[in-house]
C-alpha cells in the first residue's frame, strides 16, 4: 500500500515535470525568436524593395530582392571612413589596452608589493567614482586631442574591472613558476614576458575581445571629441545616417530625380546591417570567452 | 614612556627601510606599473580633480580666469525649474528598470538551469546574449524601424490590436515603457550569467540528498538553488543600486527627441546639453557631480546594508 503510493506520487511528479519541460523548451524557442527577430527584419528590409518596405509586415525572406540600397550608401564615403577609424581605433586600443591591463595587474597581483594594495584600492575607486562627461571633455581639450583620433583611443585603454579579472587570474600561477626563473637571475619583466603571458592566453583573449567591443560599439568619444566628420567612427557616422536621414541621403547622391528604389527606411537598414554584420558574423565562435571572462570576473579579487 | 616612544621611533625607521628594501627587490614590477599608473592619473583622476569647476564660475576662453563661486552653481542647479523634472525622470526610469528588469535574469537562469539537452540550452544562451553586445546605435536603428509611425511591424502590430496608430517614440505615454522593455530586450540574456556561474557552484550532493529525502524539482529549486544564489542576487542588487542615477544615457540619446524631454530627458542627457550644447560648464559639471556624489553614497550604504544583514558585499 505505502509502496503503490510513493509510485503514484512519483508518477504524478513525473508527470509534472514533463509537463513543465516541454513548457521551457517552447518558451525558450520563442524567447530565442524574439530575441533574433529584429535583427532578421532589419536585414530583409534592406534587401527589399520600397513598395514592399512601405507595405510593411513580416519580413521572413526579402520582397522584391533587390542590392540597390547598398549599391547607394556604399556611396556615401563617410561610411568608409567610418569603418577606416573604427578598425584603427579598435585595433589600437585593443592592443595597448590588454597590454596596459596585463602590465597594471600583474605587479598588483604580488601580495607583498609595497603600497600594491593601496593602489589597488586608487584603482578599485574608480568604478565607484569618476569626474563625469565635462571635465574629461575638459581634459581631452587640455592635452590638445580635440579632433584627434587618439582621443578615441586613450580614454577607454585601461578599465578597472579589467583589471581585477586580470590580477585574479595572475594570482592563481603558482609562484614555484616565476620562482624557479628568478632563481635563474631573471627580472620581473622577463618573467611576465616569458612565463606568465604565455600562461594567461585564454585570460587575455578575453579581456582583450571585452576591449575589443567597448571600441567597436562606442560613437559617444566621436561625437565629444571629433568635430571633422571624416575622422568620425563607425557607430558615430550611423548615428548620424539615423538622426539626420534627410542629409546622409543626400550624402549618399540621393536626389528625388534618382531615387527609383531607395527611400529612408531602406538606407536606415542597410546602414545598420552594414554596421552590424561584423559582429553577428563573429560573435557565435567568441562568445564563450566572453562568459569565461565573467565567470573569473565573478571570483572577487 | 620616553622609551617607549624611542623604540616606537625605531620601529618605524626600520619598517621605512624594510619597505624601501622591498622597493628596491620589487623595482621592475613599479617599472611594469607606470603606464597604469599614468593611466589612471591622466584619465581617472585629473577628471576627478577637474570636478572643481563645479565650485568656479568657469571660463572656458581664459580658465586660469575661472572665479571660485563655493556652492553657488548647485543653488543655481536646485532652483533651476528645468532640473527637478530632470532628476524625477532619472529616477522614475531606472527604478523602473529596476524593479523591473531586476528580477527576470534570476527568473530566465532558474529556468534555464532545468533544462535536460544541453545542446538547445547553448544556443539558447548564444541567442539570449548577443543583444548585450550590439550598441545602442544600432539597437536604436532597429527600434526605429520596428516602431515607424507608418511601416514599423510594432506599429502595425499595436494597430491590428487596439485600432491606434500609437507613435511612441514621440509619445510622452509610450516613450519610458518602450524604454524599459528595449533594456529588458538587451539585459536580460547576459544578465543570467553571473547567476549561472553561482549555480554552477552549487554541491551536486545537495540535489542527490533531496531527491532520496523526496523533493520533487520545484521543491529542490525553492530550497536549494534560490538560497545558493542569494549572494549572487545581493551583490547584483548593489551594484545597481549603486546605478539608481544612470537611467541609460546611450539609450535615451540615442532615441529621445524633444517631443518627449518632459518624461525623458535624464540628468546624464542633461549635462550633455547644457554643458557640450550650451557650454555652460561649471553649472552641467556641478549637475554631473551631484549624480556621482549621490551614487557613491548610495553604493556605501547598500554595501553596508548588505554586510550588515549578514549577506557579502561588494567590498
Amino acid at each position: 500500500m505505502k509502496d503503490a503510493k510513493n509510485h503514484l506520487t512519483k508518477v504524478k511528479r513525473g508527470k509534472g515535470e514533463v509537463v513543465y519541460s516541454v513548457f521551457n523548451y517552447i518558451f525558450f524557442t520563442l524567447l530565442s525568436i524574439v530575441m533574433v527577430y529584429p535583427f532578421w527584419h532589419v536585414i530583409m528590409m534592406s534587401l527589399s524593395s520600397v513598395e514592399a518596405t512601405a507595405r510593411g509586415g513580416i519580413f521572413l525572406w526579402p520582397q522584391g530582392f533587390n542590392f540597390d540600397t547598398y549599391a547607394q550608401v556604399f556611396k556615401d564615403p563617410s561610411l568608409w571612413t567610418g569603418y577606416l577609424t573604427t578598425v584603427l581605433v579598435t585595433i589600437s586600443g585593443t592592443f595597448l589596452g590588454t597590454l596596459f591591463t596585463a602590465t597594471t595587474a600583474y605587479p598588483l597581483s604580488k601580495k607583498n608589493l609595497p603600497f600594491g594594495k593601496t593602489m589597488l584600492l586608487l584603482v578599485l575607486f574608480t568604478m565607484l567614482f569618476s569626474g563625469g562627461m565635462i571635465p574629461g571633455y575638459l581634459l581631452i581639450k587640455g592635452l590638445g586631442l580635440i579632433d584627434n583620433r587618439w582621443a578615441l583611443v586613450l580614454p577607454g585603454l585601461v578599465s578597472a574591472y579589467n583589471v581585477i579579472i586580470m590580477k585574479s587570474f595572475f594570482m592563481t600561477i603558482p609562484e614555484s613558476l616565476e620562482e624557479s626563473a628568478k632563481i635563474d637571475g631573471a627580472t620581473e619583466v622577463t618573467i611576465f614576458w616569458k612565463i606568465v603571458l604565455p600562461l594567461s592566453k585564454a585570460t587575455i583573449a578575453t579581456i582583450a575581445l571585452f576591449t575589443a567591443v567597448g571600441y567597436w560599439n562606442d560613437y559617444f568619444s566621436s561625437v565629444l571629441y571629433i568635430n571633422t566628420k571624416s575622422k568620425w567612427a563607425l557607430q558615430a557616422v550611423l548615428r548620424y545616417m539615423l538622426t539626420n536621414t534627410n542629409q546622409a541621403m543626400q550624402a549618399a547622391g540621393v536626389t528625388v530625380a534618382s531615387a527609383t528604389n531607395v527611400t529612408a527606411a531602406t538606407i536606415k537598414s542597410a546602414s545598420v546591417v552594414i554596421a552590424t554584420v561584423p559582429i553577428l558574423c563573429v560573435y557565435p565562435f567568441v562568445q564563450k570567452y566572453f562568459v569565461k571572462g565573467v565567470m573569473i570576473g565573478g571570483v572577487k579579487g | 614612556m620616553a622609551a617607549n616612544k624611542g623604540t616606537k621611533k625605531v620601529d618605524f625607521k626600520i619598517r621605512c627601510q624594510t619597505t624601501w628594501r622591498d622597493m628596491v627587490k620589487y623595482r621592475w614590477l613599479y617599472f611594469l606599473l607606470i603606464p597604469g599608473i599614468l593611466f589612471f592619473a591622466i584619465f581617472k583622476y585629473v577628471p576627478m580633480f577637474g570636478l572643481r569647476i563645479a565650485f568656479m564660475d568657469y571660463n572656458q576662453y581664459n580658465p586660469s580666469a575661472s572665479q571660485w563661486v563655493g556652492f553657488e552653481q548647485f543653488v543655481k542647479l536646485f532652483s533651476k525649474a528645468s532640473f527637478l523634472p530632470v532628476l524625477r525622470n532619472t529616477v522614475v526610469i531606472s527604478l523602473l528598470k529596476l524593479i523591473i528588469g531586476f528580477p527576470i535574469p534570476i527568473i530566465l537562469a532558474l529556468m534555464m538551469n532545468e533544462m535536460r539537452s544541453l545542446k538547445f540550452k547553448k544556443v539558447s544562451q548564444t541567442l539570449l546574449y548577443l543583444p548585450h553586445f550590439i550598441s545602442w546605435v544600432i539597437l536604436a536603428g532597429i527600434i526605429m524601424t520596428l516602431l515607424d509611425p507608418d511601416n514599423g511591424l510594432i506599429t502595425q502590430l499595436i494597430y491590428s490590436l487596439t485600432g491606434e496608430r500609437v507613435m511612441v517614440l514621440t509619445s510622452t505615454k509610450w516613450f519610458v515603457p518602450m524604454l524599459i522593455v528595449t533594456d529588458i530586450y538587451k539585459g536580460m540574456g547576459w544578465g543570467t550569467i553571473l547567476y549561472f556561474t553561482a549555480i554552477s557552484g552549487i554541491d551536486p550532493q545537495l540535489y542527490e540528498a533531496a531527491s532520496i529525502d523526496g523533493a520533487g524539482k520545484w521543491k529542490q529549486m525553492l530550497n536549494i538553488t534560490l538560497p545558493s544564489i542569494v549572494p549572487t542576487i545581493v551583490v547584483c542588487f548593489i551594484m545597481n543600486c549603486g546605478n539608481i542615477l544612470n537611467a541609460g544615457f546611450d539609450q535615451i540619446f540615442m532615441l529621445y527627441t524633444s517631443h518627449v524631454y518632459e518624461v525623458a530627458d535624464i540628468i546624464d542627457t542633461y549635462v550633455y546639453r547644457m554643458g557640450l550644447i550650451n557650454s555652460d560648464y561649471s553649472f552641467s559639471t556641478a549637475a554631473g557631480m551631484f549624480k556621482s556624489v549621490v551614487a557613491f553614497i548610495l553604493i556605501v550604504i547598500v554595501n553596508n546594508v548588505a554586510k550588515k544583514t549578514g549577506n557579502e558585499g561588494l567590498y
